[in-house]
Formats: structure tokens, C-alpha cells, sequence
């Protein structure tokens, strides 16, 4: 067995496997410590409601706070795009998809997913760069948000190089593109990365809260 | 009317010894203190909470919203920081990887706990503003209130919030304000001829006042007997259960929560209340409103409203009937218990418009408001004063962005901050209480 073998074979099925049962593992944990009763009488009783449109209302900063965080709120979007651009309509990428669930869609040129595969990578280095110079950043920030960043950086870099087919054999190359995404599936349910997933309970309870005091979250 | 000077430097003074009245809290070792505060800890936490602390992604957007932040721009002030020792044993003992975390992370010691006073008590009013910014909703400002407890527990609290605890859990009082104070402060406000129905067997509506209100905000006090008596409602004030401030809470002592909420809701229960309305007191308002069921174990049987809801509420049906005020362009503080927490927003707009007032509202609406920077007790705490002040500056940019004449505010220990955050700047603006002004326009 080669490295690519490897990492299509054994090491791309027990990373997913260590990715979706960690995952249900954090959640479940997290869900199962027991529940702060309410006794109170509501002010508003469509708290299901209010919590939905929380997890809609805070993709956007609101407007009395669009001036002070416009960077963070921009870049994040721009990296959040990016990534998802290059991870879900890259060829190859759809090829990939397809052979594990064996759904399909069309994707984009190589020159659009090369250029936004570029914005992605810059703009993570960019957010690393204001981690490690903001005072704020710098003082919350922990081993996790670097080995994080780390994480997701790697399948950009090693996917971009194994694209431009530089730094040594093609094949060498795409094993440790996959590898890179490997990790990545590895530490996802247990650094922060898990917000990709934690957003929707988080945002949902704040608002069902907020909102059954009449106040809009 | 402008709060009575006279009794306003007195009060300061007070605070000024406040601290002084109490021993300093001994006898317990580092490991016991670390003890304590960890079984606060975990058992306050709960899956909310525990989603909240899995989801943070340190992006540091919560110190923006700040005004301890934003006034300093000193990181340590960073909302989401100020949770780091409860999110360190919820992350070591109770979280779904905890064996994880016990490899790569130490415990919390009692040096930080002791450290993190300044954190939780001097630079933190619980004001919620950070959860209004947080992407990810986290409710920082309630895991904030849990440290708190847990730092109290270790006997780390700040001596003039101990000072003041320790009188509300020893004798029931706030201030030096017992019953005999209460009813002697009351008879002099009957000899005006106003009818004060003190101590009713029965009655549909109790009224709660705080020891301020006997103390310092006398204004206050009368003008919600005015209002009591002027909507015609068959009302009482409780010389055995009339306190409506919690420094339980605000201090993060649970057992003397729960004692002065219980005496209050049992006072409510006997005379039959149907009503129970808090008066200007941002925390009075949380502690019953939000908070007092799960003390009592059940639902209340009673409704509880904030004095500018009640007001709110009896304009809306009639029973509350106003004289417009000479015109002046005013602006409205909402204290955070009771706007951005406790979900009071509109009633004290209503008010202010039903005055006749040219309403100004500050850039931050409603619900994301600066806070005056001297909520949860922290205007009580002495060394914390220069800091406080600088958070003010906040607020005072608001309201004066706002070209109004006149501050109006709707909390007893807003209005002091005000007071004093005013007095420290220089400051020349007049402040006022919502409760006043209506009490001072009651139609004939």
C-alpha cells in the first residue's frame, strides 16, 4: 500500500469515522448535562420560533455594532466563503463527494477555484496575523485556536501546491493533500472548529432565552 | 425633581466606610477556597451554559460592546475572559472531554480567584451587552454571574458588597432599613395627608421599595404612593417583606438570595397579592420577575412587574391619567436588569411620550443601551471608582450625543451612578427619576 492508498484508504475511513463519532460524542456530552428548569411566566411563549430566527439574525452583526466589528464580520465571511467555494465546487473535490454518497453538482473552473483557493489562504493568514498583533485576540487566544488554524491551513496550502503540481510527484502530492484534510477531520470535534456545528444550538438557545423575556437576540 | 443632595452626600459618605465594617474573611486555606469555589462551579452549570462554553471561538467581538473595554481598551476587560477559571473546571470536570483537558490544562488555584474579583466584580455589571455582539449567542454576562458566585464563596467578594450582604442575610435589611425605619419614613410622608395603607391584611397589589428609597430616593417613594393611590388599586406595603433589593444576587451569595426572595414571596402569598410590583431596582425587578420561581420551586402565584411597567400598563388601560409636563427634550437610560434583561422596553417610552416629552433616543436602541457602568453593586465597590467613572464615559456620551436637556432613568442604583458619575465629571446635567416625573404629573 502507497501513501496515496493510504490516505484514500484506511486513514480517510478512520478519520471520518473519529470525526462524526467525536463530534456526537461533544454534543451528546454537552447536551446531556441536565437543564436550567424556567419557572417564570414568559413574556412571549414562540420561543422555537424566536431561537430559529436568532441563528438567522446573528449572521449579521446588528446595525449599532456593524462599525465595530466590520473587519472581523467581513473577513470572517470572506474566509467562510472562500473555503466553501473551493471545498465544494473544485472538480475533483465533487468527484470526491460523489463517490461517498454518490450525489453530484457542477463545479467551477480551475481559475475561479485557484483564485478563491488564494483569497482563502490569504485571508486565514491575514486573521492569523491580527491573532498573534491585537491585544484582545492576543490574550484569549489558546493552543487551540493555532493548532486550528494550523489544521485548516494545511489542506489549502498542500491542496494548492498538488494543483500546481509543484513540490514533487503529483501523486505525493494529492496523499498528502488528503492526509492534510485527514488531520483536519481529526481535530474537528475537539478544538473550535466544532462551531461549525455548535452555532446552531448556541444561537438558537439565546434567542429562545432572550426572547421569552420580550427581548429580541 | 433632582435627587436631595443633602442625603445623596450623606449616602456617599456611607459607601465611603462601607467596607470598613466588616472583618476580613479568614481561616480558609488556598485548597479550601479552590474547594468552594468549584463546587459553585458545578453546580450551577447547566447544559445552556455548558453549549455556550463548547461554542466560544475567541473572536474577541464581546470586548467591543464593553464599556470597560471600550473605555480602557485593556484586554484583561474582555467579557469572555472574565469566565476563563468556570470554563477551565467545566472544560476539566464536567465537559464531554474532560480526560482531555485534565492532560493539557492546570486547575484553578486561589490566587486567580482572587485576582479574578477585580475581573467579575469591579469591571463587570452583568449588563449582558456582550451577549448582544457575540456571533455565536453566547450569554456571557450569566456565566459571568456564576463566578461571581464562586469567587464570593472563596471569599474573595469585595468588603463593601459583604458588608451589605451580610446585613441583608443577618437581619433582612438593606442600609440600616428594618421595619421601624421603613414605617417611621412612611408616617412622615402620611403627615403630608397622603393615605399609605401599610400593612393590609389583604390586598391586590404589594408594593417592594429598597433601602435606598428610605435612605436617599425619599422622591421615589413618594411619588409611587401618588401613582399607588391615583390608579385606585387596592395596594399595601409589607413592613414584613417590602425589600425589593437582592444583594444576594448582585453579590453571588445564593442562600441570602433565596432568603430575602422566599420573604418576599411569602409576604405576597399571605395578603393575597395579585400583583407585586418592584420598584425602581434593576436587580429587585431579575431576582423576583425572572428569578424567583425556581427559589420558590414552582410557579408564582402572583405577577410581578417592574414600578415602569405597572405604570406602563395602567396608562395603556386608562387608570393612569397624565398632565403634560413643560415641554423639554429629555432621553431615556434603561437600566439592563429591566430593559436588556428583564424585557421592560417600551412601557417607559410611553411614559415619557404620555408626558409630553420631546423624546430623544440614543444612538444604541433600547436593547443594546450602554450601561451606566455601575450596576450589580459595583457603584458600592470604593477602589473600583476610577475605572467605573471611565466606563461611564460611555453612557455620558450617549445621552449627550443626544442633545436632550435631561436624563431620565428608572433604577435607584443607575440614578446613583448617575449622581455620582456626574459629580466626578463635572457634569452638568440633570437626572431623573421616570417614577418621579409621572408621580409629579398625576392629572387631578
Amino acid at each position: 500500500m502507497n501513501l496515496l492508498d493510504f490516505a484514500r484508504g484506511p486513514a480517510l475511513h478512520w478519520s471520518l469515522i473519529i470525526c462524526t463519532a467525536g463530534i456526537f460524542w461533544r454534543l451528546i456530552g454537552t447536551l446531556l448535562i441536565p437543564p436550567r428548569i424556567k419557572l417564570s411566566v414568559p413574556r412571549r411563549t414562540d420561543t422555537w420560533l424566536l431561537g430559529l430566527r436568532a441563528i438567522e439574525t446573528r449572521s449579521w452583526p446588528l446595525e449599532e455594532f456593524h462599525n465595530i466589528i466590520r473587519f472581523q464580520h467581513y473577513s470572517g465571511y470572506v474566509w467562510h466563503i472562500s473555503f466553501f467555494i473551493v471545498l465544494f465546487f473544485f472538480q475533483p473535490h465533487i468527484l470526491f463527494f460523489k463517490s461517498l454518497t454518490g450525489l453530484s453538482w457542477p463545479g467551477l473552473s480551475n481559475n475561479i477555484i485557484l483564485i478563491t483557493g488564494a483569497i482563502a489562504a490569504g485571508t486565514l493568514l491575514v486573521l492569523l496575523v491580527r491573532r498573534l498583533t491585537h491585544p484582545v485576540l492576543r490574550k484569549i487566544s489558546n493552543a487551540d485556536d493555532y493548532i486550528s488554524w494550523l489544521v485548516t491551513m494545511l489542506p489549502l496550502i498542500t491542496g494548492l501546491i498538488a494543483f500546481a503540481h509543484v513540490g514533487g510527484r503529483y501523486e505525493t502530492m494529492l496523499a498528502l493533500h488528503i492526509l492534510s484534510v485527514e488531520v483536519l477531520l481529526l481535530w474537528f470535534p475537539f478544538g473550535k472548529l466544532m462551531h461549525t456545528v455548535l452555532v446552531f444550538p448556541s444561537r438558537f438557545q439565546t434567542g429562545a432565552s432572550f426572547g421569552r423575556r420580550g427581548v429580541r437576540a | 425633581m433632582s435627587i436631595n443632595q443633602a442625603s445623596f452626600e450623606e449616602f456617599r459618605q456611607r459607601i465611603k466606610q462601607l467596607g470598613q465594617t466588616v472583618q476580613p474573611v479568614e481561616g480558609l486555606t488556598d485548597d479550601e477556597r479552590v474547594k468552594r469555589a468549584k463546587q459553585v462551579f458545578l453546580t450551577r452549570i447547566h447544559s445552556a451554559m455548558a453549549v455556550d462554553m463548547e461554542s466560544c471561538i475567541h473572536c474577541g467581538m464581546c470586548a467591543e460592546a464593553c464599556h470597560f473595554y471600550a473605555q480602557t481598551k485593556d484586554p484583561k476587560y474582555t467579557p469572555i475572559l472574565k469566565v476563563d477559571l468556570l470554563r477551565r473546571v467545566y472544560r476539566r470536570e464536567l465537559g464531554p472531554q474532560r480526560w482531555l483537558y485534565r492532560l493539557f490544562t492546570h486547575d484553578i488555584t486561589a490566587q486567580e480567584l482572587e485576582e479574578w474579583q477585580e475581573l467579575v466584580y469591579d469591571s463587570c455589571t452583568e449588563c449582558g451587552r456582550c451577549s448582544m455582539i457575540c456571533p455565536m449567542g453566547i450569554n456571557v454576562s450569566a456565566m459571568i454571574n456564576v463566578v461571581r458566585q464562586g469567587v464570593a464563596e472563596a471569599g474573595f467578594m469585595p468588603d463593601e458588597l459583604r458588608a451589605v450582604e451580610k446585613e441583608q442575610k443577618e437581619h433582612g435589611t438593606t442600609f440600616g432599613v428594618g421595619p421601624e425605619q421603613l414605617t417611621a419614613a412612611l408616617e412622615k410622608l402620611a403627615q403630608s395627608g397622603i393615605d399609605i395603607p401599610i400593612n393590609k391584611d389583604k390586598a391586590d397589589v404589594m408594593l417592594l421599595i429598597s433601602g435606598y428609597g428610605v435612605n436617599i430616593t425619599e422622591d421615589a417613594l413618594l411619588a409611587t404612593v401618588k401613582i399607588m393611590n391615583h390608579v385606585g388599586v387596592s395596594w399595601t406595603i409589607r413592613t414584613d417583606g417590602y425589600e425589593c433589593a437582592h444583594f444576594g444576587m448582585l453579590s453571588g451569595r445564593e442562600q441570602t438570595l433565596r432568603a430575602s426572595t422566599l420573604r418576599v414571596i411569602n409576604t405576597a402569598i399571605a395578603c393575597g397579592a395579585k400583583t407585586v410590583v418592584t420598584a425602581e431596582c434593576g436587580y429587585g425587578y431579575t431576582a423576583l420577575r425572572w428569578e424567583g420561581a425556581r427559589r420558590y420551586g414552582k410557579l408564582l402565584p402572583f405577577e410581578v412587574l417592574a414600578i415602569s411597567e405597572f405604570m406602563g400598563r395602567q396608562l395603556k388601560a386608562g387608570k393612569l391619567r397624565l398632565k403634560k409636563m413643560k415641554k423639554k427634550s429629555v432621553t431615556f437610560h434603561d437600566p439592563c436588569k429591566v430593559g436588556r434583561i428583564g424585557g421592560v422596553l417600551e412601557e417607559p417610552r410611553a411614559l415619557l411620550n404620555a408626558l409630553g416629552m420631546d423624546f430623544r433616543e440614543m444612538a444604541d436602541p433600547p436593547q443594546t443601551n450602554w450601561c451606566c457602568g455601575g450596576g450589580s453593586g459595583v457603584f458600592l465597590i470604593n477602589r473600583a471608582t476610577p475605572l467605573r467613572q471611565k466606563a461611564f464615559e460611555s453612557k455620558r456620551s450617549a445621552v449627550v450625543n443626544t442633545g436632550a436637556d435631561t436624563v431620565v432613568v428608572a433604577c435607584d442604583s443607575c440614578r446613583m451612578t448617575f449622581e455620582i458619575g456626574k459629580a466626578n465629571a463635572h457634569w452638568d446635567m440633570p437626572i431623573e427619576s421616570l417614577v418621579v416625573m409621572v408621580g409629579e404629573s398625576l392629572a387631578d
